[in-house]
């Protein structure tokens, strides 16, 4: 088992390595130049232009030798600054992301788990129901099948706009400044529904499908079948079925993750949600290549230790790994 | 599970509290320390709806600095919290005493600033001369972006009220823009600041002058709070109506117009495509004019020419590209009316008495393809066999003009232009192209045509002159003017005159305008297409007395950087809460 | 059941379609009959294969489904351009027109024609699909093959590699090659897609090659000499045949899916219209607060009816390439 997670955490610190690295270069040769951009936005005197480019190139450290740029890149990284976003006249990347995070967090850790449960319980009981099954599949199918934003607008359109049951944009209402208070919950439960509703769908008829499939698989696996020989219940085979249609499912879900965030990313484009995906976009449209760099590096850096997770958490229910893992041989 | 996901909930409040608290550092020491344990439960404050202006349209980022001098200061920093020294209203072209009660060029180097007394800071520190000149000393850092200090050589308080400022070889134009442009600042607060990182100092909820004080920011919004200690209360019996004012960062112009819509923005000032067809539509949405153009205008967009690459470096090429483009195509049909077409000159209609109608009858343009034929054939262009003209020795001309892609309605305006510019005979392509590559390619002289709006509003002609006939050229990541590398010393020199000249002397300053349309109307360094709305959509549904040519208010309705002190704060005092229904 | 890998991941991977839905498993199609020589059982098996396959593709509800809704998509991205000529973004109507019989679709809130926005849009749809699909489909396979048949550092070197691509969020990695460009067309946004969205594929084929590796014509193969690649694509490829088409069908919807999510958030073609660009334009200029649901709705329904048609043809495939399927 060390070695199983020795070899992950391998692959993962030279991924991070390499993401870093395309990371660090995104401002430094992207088409076009970043102080350039900033200042094409404003109008200062053309006698004091020299003296800001200098300014910005030394804000943003883009004043020193290319290969000191990346040495101090990986210093400032481990210590946490991501540095300065362009756009937001030098606010540090970090703050910028923090405050942005709690709303994406809220978004996805419940939409992936209740999604993940909610599916593969109702996928395991469609395996069972002919009914259930030839009325699910068409829902799960469609489901899946929807892009993350489409299904968002559709939402908002719906049930924002024609019923005006929920509001369509912001993360709180714009009345309201944030404290512990029922009405300030409240709003922000109102607003948080309908993006974590459309991930929810998407997600729930992947995970739904999946699960559908995988079990018909297993009760038709020989180990089933055998058990069913035996004259085994036919419970007991449908509960060996779901736990081995489990593991793929959670294999499933780390494939998926990367996948999954960028989902959520438009689905708060969608509803304007202040989270990491709106700062994307903003990001791109004001060509704030600093900000991207950050929320790009955190972006990979959270879908990392969501793998990890994943990992520690397959391990946890497939014993069998434990073993088998560590060293295949081929 | 429902009780999980209140749970759940109640944690993402908390978070999102605590990053709240977390983003508006208290001045408090130990602030770093403390800010998440400072989220102090207690009723939600809401801002009254009656009591509340929602706006939208300038901010486009979180509110990130709130220090005055940096031109991407928040919302409302510079006119709302910081004030200038007068007001300059471009609808009456008048100068409005402001901070200064009056001033004036005592001989022709001196300048002479009489400040407001009883004016307060808000932490209760009156405001003196010497915070202004200690303001206009601050321009000497080069961090600011400014270039006073060009022409300024010195700036003392003589009393507690007197400012004198002196000058070598004023430019008086580039001056009045100044008074009422540069907020002034007080000295006790920037003193330690003065250095050349004086725009990394945020200055959250900072000390100023004006109607309103911080009340708080998110990264969507920015809230301002009434100040009840105004001055103006007292000296000029004006009062601001709304105790709060919550700016809403543009997610995108969508969320703004849905808002809008609901009776949830009271002023938008984004651009609304088919805001005619809801001005009429009983949404109770309004406009500064009722019919077409609906806008105050603010820029003039511009088609830049490459000044320096064949065969656009030939003013008859120029000329006839001039006469070839349909702007009544793009002013109906892409913007449905809301835009106007511009003069020849390109002078924005509050700068109509510069205008030297006898010029522009001469040697003004229309669209006329059949007049752009005949100047390119008189030029010496000969129709190819494609049907295109060629260059005068023969080879192909293929052009190409470029919009950051995206923006809608400047793509749609890019496709009139290039379908009539081809039945002109021109042979032009759009080039299809984001906003950085643009930057890009423009700053360094590689394109043929591009779009541009840049010159806003202001007291004098000279900001436009400025931009179209700057030299030296620039290049690179600095250039910031004169795009299309038009160089002309005579007109150069005439802009320079005019920066010169006293901005009461009208007729002085007609005479050199007159010239520089003379040239300009000539050799076309860019062609004037039309006038860029003052985008304002307003709800009437709880606040109402807004700016209209109808109406009794006649301010500018904008939020916008620059403009709350070209009389937009007096909008403010104007506004009356709609009748309870 | 004991082989971990088969559990670890020949399974799961086949289990993750390409965008994101755990669609199932394509379960390794059957071999030859052991002791029969792979190259004599050849032509006369295949051809028997393929009418058998083709027989019950015919009858399966799910693949003529499936490929009903693609022909129809299909015949519309071929059909529509030329019922609206022109420039799909061309501003040839009235502004925010609700559909008529004159313009079907209604207008875009700048007079532009929806529909034949989205007759364009599909076609750049399924180009984006095709294109992005097949690249992926391609460098999977190769890395697949290599990984599975060579085994040792090759093995561990190419799966050091999957495993950093597949872990990388491929959205984010988009972002940044596609704002590298400052002009984009369709097809460069599907080499970015499919540059990128191999990893899971490549997994699944390792697999599934290694299972093949020890049967006994591939080792015969081995064994006479035959160069690596030939066995690859003479004895092994074939053997999957059905399988590889699968993971081509789910890439395929993927790369739609994926290039829809990056159009959204302005990094689609700077030219040339697509669906995704179409939701895009449509959010940004307020076709939801102005309720011209004609705007949004046709380009969302137009990816989820294509890449449900595929997901679904996918598993009805499944059923026919493993009969024991057929039954529930």
């Amino acid at each position: 088992m060390r070695r199983y997670f020795g070899r992950k955490l391998l692959i993962y610190g030279l991924t991070f390595f390499i993401a870093a690295t395309i990371d660090w270069m995104i401002p430094r040769f992207m088409p076009g130049n970043p102080v350039q951009s900033l200042l094409s936005r404003s109008h200062v005197a053309p006698d004091a232009v020299p003296a800001l480019i200098a300014y910005y190139n030394n804000l943003f450290g883009l004043d020193r030798p290319i290969w000191e740029q990346y040495l101090s890149f990986w210093g400032a990284l481990l210590s946490g600054d991501l540095g300065r976003s362009v756009y937001l006249t030098g606010r540090p990347v970090t703050d910028v992301i923090m405050s942005a995070v709690p709303y994406t967090l809220a978004l996805l850790v419940p939409a992936i788990l209740l999604s993940w449960w909610a599916g593969n319980s109702f996928g395991a009981m469609a395996a069972r129901r002919r009914w259930l099954d030839n009325a699910a599949l068409p829902i799960g199918y469609i489901l899946t099948a929807t892009p993350y934003m489409w299904l968002a607008i559709v939402l908002a359109w719906i049930l924002g706009f024609i019923f005006r049951l929920f509001p369509i944009s912001g993360g709180y209402s714009y009345a309201l400044e944030p404290t512990l208070t029922w009405t300030f919950v409240g709003s922000l439960f109102s607003h948080w529904f309908l993006p974590f509703a459309s991930l929810f769908l998407v997600m729930f008829g992947g995970w739904a499908i999946g699960m559908r499939n995988m079990i018909i698989y297993e009760l038709d696996a020989d180990y089933s079948r055998y058990l069913e020989a035996l004259g085994a219940p036919t419970r007991l085979v449908r509960k060996y079925a779901f736990r081995n249609a489990v593991l793929p499912q959670i294999t499933g879900l780390a494939l998926q993750l990367g996948v999954i965030v960028s989902g959520a990313l438009v689905t708060e484009i969608v509803f304007s949600y202040p989270g990491i995906g709106k700062l994307t976009l903003a990001a791109i449209q004001n060509e704030d290549y600093f900000l991207l760099q950050g929320i790009f590096l955190f972006i990979i850096v959270g879908v990392l230790i969501a793998n990890f997770l994943v990992d520690i958490a397959y391990v946890l229910v497939d014993p069998r790994t434990r073993v088998g893992m560590s060293g295949r041989s081929a | 599970m429902r009780l999980r996901i209140l749970a759940l909930l109640s944690v993402f409040a908390l978070l999102v509290t605590a990053c709240g608290t977390g983003a508006n550092p208290t001045p408090s020491p130990a602030s770093s320390g403390t800010a998440p344990a400072s989220a102090t439960p207690g009723s939600a404050e809401t801002y009254p709806r009656a009591e509340t202006l929602y706006t939208t349209g300038k901010q486009w980022g979180a509110p990130s600095t709130w220090n005055p001098l940096d031109p991407n200061a928040a919302m409302g920093v510079v006119g709302l919290q910081y004030e200038t020294l007068f007001l300059y209203d471009p609808l009456k072209d008048t100068f409005k005493p402001w901070l200064a009660t009056s001033a004036s060029w005592t001989s022709p180097t001196e300048y002479t600033i009489k400040v407001r007394q009883g004016v307060k800071w808000s932490d209760g520190q009156p405001l003196t001369a010497a915070d202004v000149a200690f303001t206009i000393g601050l321009d000497k850092i080069k961090a600011i972006g400014a270039n006073t200090w060009d022409y300024v050589t010195d700036a003392t308080a003589t009393d507690d009220s007197t400012v004198v400022v002196k000058f070598n070889n004023p430019n008086y134009q580039e001056w009045a823009t100044w008074t009422y442009n540069k907020p002034i600042v007080p000295k006790h607060i920037f003193e330690s600041k003065a250095n050349e990182d004086i725009l990394k100092f945020t200055n959250v909820n900072g000390v100023g002058t004006g109607p309103y004080l911080y009340k708080t920011h998110a990264d969507d919004r920015m809230v301002w709070m009434k100040n009840d200690n105004w001055w103006a209360k007292t000296a000029l019996n004006l009062d601001v109506k709304p105790k709060y004012i919550v700016d809403i960062v543009n997610g995108s112009n969508s969320v703004g117009l849905g808002l809008l819509l609901q009776g949830g923005i009271d002023l938008s000032n984004n651009f609304l495509p088919g805001i005619a067809t809801l001005v009429t539509g009983g949404y109770g949405i309004t406009t500064y004019y009722s019919k077409p153009p609906y806008m105050l205008s603010a820029n003039t967009a511009w088609l830049v020419t490459n000044d320096k690459k064949a065969p656009l470096s030939d003013p008859q090429f120029r000329r006839a590209v001039a006469y070839a483009v349909n702007v009544g195509d793009i002013v109906n049909n892409v913007y449905g009316n809301i835009v106007a077409a511009a003069n020849p000159t390109g002078l924005l209609p509050n700068w109509d008495k510069y205008v030297d109608k006898a010029t522009v009858d001469s040697l003004g343009f229309k669209y006329d393809p059949a007049k752009a034929k005949s100047i390119l054939a008189a030029a010496g262009y000969k129709t190819g066999s494609d049907g295109f003209v060629t260059n005068k020795d023969g080879s192909r001309i293929a052009l190409t003009i470029m919009v950051p892609s995206g923006w809608s309605d400047w793509e749609a305006a890019e496709k009139v232009i290039v379908t009539s510019l081809k039945a002109a005979g021109i042979n032009v392509e759009a080039k299809p192209v984001d906003y950085n590559g643009l930057v890009d390619a423009r700053n360094n002289g590689n394109f043929d045509f591009v779009i541009n709006n840049e010159v806003q509003v202001s007291n004098t002609p000279w900001t436009y002159y400025d931009y179209i006939f700057h030299m030296p050229l620039q290049s690179g990541a600095g250039k910031n003017r004169n795009y299309g590398s038009y160089e002309n010393p005579q007109a150069w020199a005439l802009v320079q005159q005019l920066d010169k000249t006293p901005v009461t002397d009208i007729a002085a300053m007609q005479a050199i305008t007159k010239q520089l349309q003379q040239i300009q109307l000539t050799d076309m360094p860019v062609i004037p297409l039309w006038y860029n709305g003052m985008w304002s959509q307003v709800s009437n549904a709880v606040w109402t007395n807004w700016p209209s040519a109808e109406g009794t208010s006649h301010y500018l309705p904008s939020t916008w950087n620059g403009y709350w002190q070209m009389g937009a704060v007096l909008m403010l005092t104007e506004l009356k809460p709609a009748p309870q229904q | 059941m004991n082989d971990p890998e088969r559990i670890s991941s020949a399974v799961p991977v086949g289990a993750a379609a390409p965008d994101r839905a755990p669609i199932q498993p394509a379960a390794p199609a059957p071999a030859p009959r052991p002791g029969e020589p792979a190259a004599a059982s050849g032509r006369a098996e295949a051809v028997g294969r393929r009418r058998e396959i083709l027989y019950f593709a015919l009858r399966d509800r799910k693949v003529l489904v499936g490929l009903g809704i693609l022909i129809v998509f299909v015949a519309a991205a071929v059909v529509g351009p030329l019922i609206r000529p022109g420039d799909p973004d061309a501003f040839v109507g009235p502004m925010a027109a609700a559909p008529s019989r004159e313009w079907w679709f209604g207008t875009t809130t700048f007079g532009q024609d929806v529909f034949a926005q989205f007759v364009y849009g599909v076609g750049s749809t399924f180009l984006v699909g095709l294109f992005g699909g097949g690249l992926a489909a391609l460098i999977g396979m190769t890395v697949g093959f290599v990984a599975g048949y060579r085994g040792g550092v090759v093995d561990e070197i190419l799966n050091m590699l999957t495993n950093v691509v597949l872990v990388i969020p491929t959205l984010a990695l988009l972002l940044i090659a596609a704002a590298y460009l400052t002009a984009r067309g369709v097809l460069v946004e599907a080499v970015f897609i499919g540059l990128t969205s191999w990893p899971w594929a490549a997994r699944a084929i390792r697999a599934q090659t290694f299972s093949l590796n020890t049967r006994e014509f591939v080792d015969l193969a081995r064994l006479t000499g035959v160069p690596s690649w030939r066995v690859i694509f003479g004895e092994i490829a074939p053997n999957m045949g059905s399988y590889l088409f699968m993971t081509f069908i789910l890439l395929f919807g993927g790369a739609i899916l994926i290039a829809a999510t990056l159009d959204f958030i302005g990094l689609g073609p700077t030219s040339g219209s697509s669906l995704g660009m179409m939701m895009y334009n449509a959010v940004a200029w307020s076709a939801l607060q102005l309720g011209m649901w004609w705007w949004f709705i046709p380009p969302g329904l137009g990816i989820t009816a294509i890449v449900g048609a595929l997901y679904v043809m996918n598993v009805g495939l499944d059923e026919i390439f493993n009969p024991r399927l057929r039954k529930m």
